[in-house]
């Protein structure tokens, strides 16, 4: 464990490096969130409230799952590059594992990403708009638990189309139409709230939920008491079957590279 | 006229360096094709719930989309080497250039294209104008078609300008990508929707810094009229094609400013 938290905080010291990136970062996630609280304003036009969610709740929508989708990209040909350049070779040698080495660096970016783009974002953006209060302190603790979980949702989802670079000559191409997919669905530029009925029944079916509405619904007090350990536990059913499909996929990958390296 | 045939040599060479990878590209097109159709997909699905945006309805969203989808994709054939510029400089390529008895600017244009950039943005943008055109209410007659045809092209030459200017300053600072991605990239996000939904300030920019305003929202603007015009000067719908010109003349006159600034980055 320690020696994964190393690549941790590694990653978060070089990120740190790149001054003019901390202000470009904070620049993006703000424009963003402008550019889609503008088309809600002008959606709204003056009313309080449409379904029952309010301006403000839709806002806070905005800014914590635009920010956070913000903050947690990170290089997703890690993989691919790592087998193209043959490193690979060496990086399996080494007596750690791979995948959690892949998975705890991207952590390290996570963590760099959450306290100098995401906050700051959201610091900026209070000032600037109405943001609904939490609900309470526990809630925030809670979110704060649901948010991690939806980043592992969301690295398994990504780690399992990096696997896939075993077969394909470039995974660029899949890589950007699963983001296309992840974008819509995780309800990061369309609130999950205003989805036509049938595609929001669709996507309470699949772990796109768990990433970023989750940890939304927990903040506004969408959700409570029993309601919170069952969305978590969805949460958790998702990692866990995403780990499998993940695992899956790199153990036939590894095996495959073996047989070619001969 | 030679450096018009230099222009086109090199869109063709550049178009047949892009075949030799048939698969590949289809599918880059494809995926690049998907993440641009990303902002309408998302923009239809709201429209379903809400109607309209300040008053444009679906149709007139996509109108407005098209403009600014179709102009980049040509963008993409002229200007790809000014929009990767400062890589160009860092690798000390540009140097080539100066020695060769044309200008230089000339040589740059179309020198590489984005194919797969210039179909899934081209794609996009012609099958959204094909959607939206019948049903914005627009007549489409000569006067149109002229009016439509010119938008594209001060559209490029807008967007152009702005690629020369943000090369230029390539010629003082070592490092300018993030000042083009500020202005320009995180600048157009903005463009897709009517700019009557921000802030002054931010249609301010959009109006008098970086003029993203003439590529797409004035010019829908005369085509459709739409209720929310009445807030800007209405001249602003007919002097569309004087922008494009004018940017892209100071542009150019930065251009060769600048070039006398050149110091190589080689040995």
């Amino acid at each position: 464990m320690r020696v994964y938290m190393e690549f941790a905080v590694k990653k978060f010291q070089n990120r740190l490096t790149y001054r003019l990136e901390f202000f470009m970062g904070i620049i993006n996630t703000i424009i963003t969130v402008v550019v889609f609280c503008s088309i809600y304003k002008a959606l709204y036009a003056g009313t309080d409230s449409v379904d029952g969610i309010t301006f403000q709740m839709v806002a806070t929508n905005f800014v914590i799952s635009l920010g956070l989708s913000n903050a947690f990209s990170f290089d997703e040909m890690f993989l691919q590059n790592k087998l193209h350049d043959g490193n690979i070779t060496s990086e399996l040698l080494k007596p750690v594992n791979f995948k959690f080495r892949m998975l705890w660096e991207n952590i390290g970016e996570g963590v760099f990403k959450i306290i100098f783009y995401f906050v700051p974002a959201v610091v900026f953006c209070s000032f600037f708009m109405e943001l609904s209060a939490p609900k309470d302190a526990v809630s925030v603790v809670l979110m704060g638990m649901s948010v991690i979980l939806g980043y592992f949702v969301l690295w398994q989802i990504s780690f399992i189309v990096q696997t896939w670079c075993f077969w394909l000559f470039s995974v660029w191409g899949i890589m950007t139409i699963k983001n296309v997919i992840v974008n819509i669905l995780a309800g990061s530029m369309i609130p999950i709230w205003f989805m036509p009925p049938l595609l929001r029944k669709v996507v309470s079916y699949t772990p796109f939920e768990a990433i970023y509405f989750t940890p939304i619904r927990i903040y506004l007090g969408e959700l409570t008491g029993s309601e919170i350990l069952y969305s978590m536990t969805i949460q958790i059913f998702w990692i866990m079957v995403l780990y499998l499909i993940g695992d899956f996929f790199w153990k036939k990958g590894i095996r495959k590279l073996v047989v070619q390296g001969g | 006229m030679k450096e018009m045939k230099i222009v086109l040599q090199s869109l063709r060479m550049s178009m047949l360096s892009h075949l030799q990878y048939r698969a590949d590209s289809i599918v880059a097109t494809l995926a690049v094709f998907l993440r641009e159709a990303t902002s309408i997909i998302v923009i239809y699905l709201t429209l379903m719930k809400f109607d309209h945006i300040n008053g444009w309805n679906v149709n007139e969203m996509l109108f407005l989309f098209s403009l600014l989808f179709i102009t980049y994709s040509i963008i993409v054939i002229l200007f790809a080497d000014l929009r990767d510029f400062s890589r160009m400089i860092r690798e000390g390529r540009f140097d080539r250039l100066l020695v060769r008895p044309r200008g230089v600017l000339c040589q740059l244009i179309a020198n590489h294209s984005d194919i797969i950039a210039a179909i899934g943005h081209g794609m996009l943008g012609t099958i959204l104008f094909i959607v939206s055109a019948g049903r914005v209410g627009v007549v489409w007659n000569v006067s149109t078609v002229v009016y439509y045809i010119s938008t594209i092209i001060r559209g490029v030459l807008i967007q152009g300008g702005m690629f020369i200017i943000f090369s230029a300053l390539s010629f003082y600072f070592v490092e300018t990508n993030s000042i083009r991605d500020v202005f320009y990239w995180n600048m157009r996000k903005f463009a897709g929707y009517p700019i009557s939904i921000y802030n002054k300030l931010i249609q301010g920019i959009m109006i008098y810094v970086v003029p993203f305003a003439f590529v797409n929202y004035f010019p829908a603007q005369y085509l459709l009229r739409k209720a929310d015009m009445a807030q800007y000067p209405a001249i602003y719908m007919y002097i569309p094609p004087v922008v494009g010109i004018v940017v892209y003349v100071i542009a150019y006159v930065f251009w060769r400013v600048s070039i006398r600034f050149y110091k190589s980055t080689g040995n």
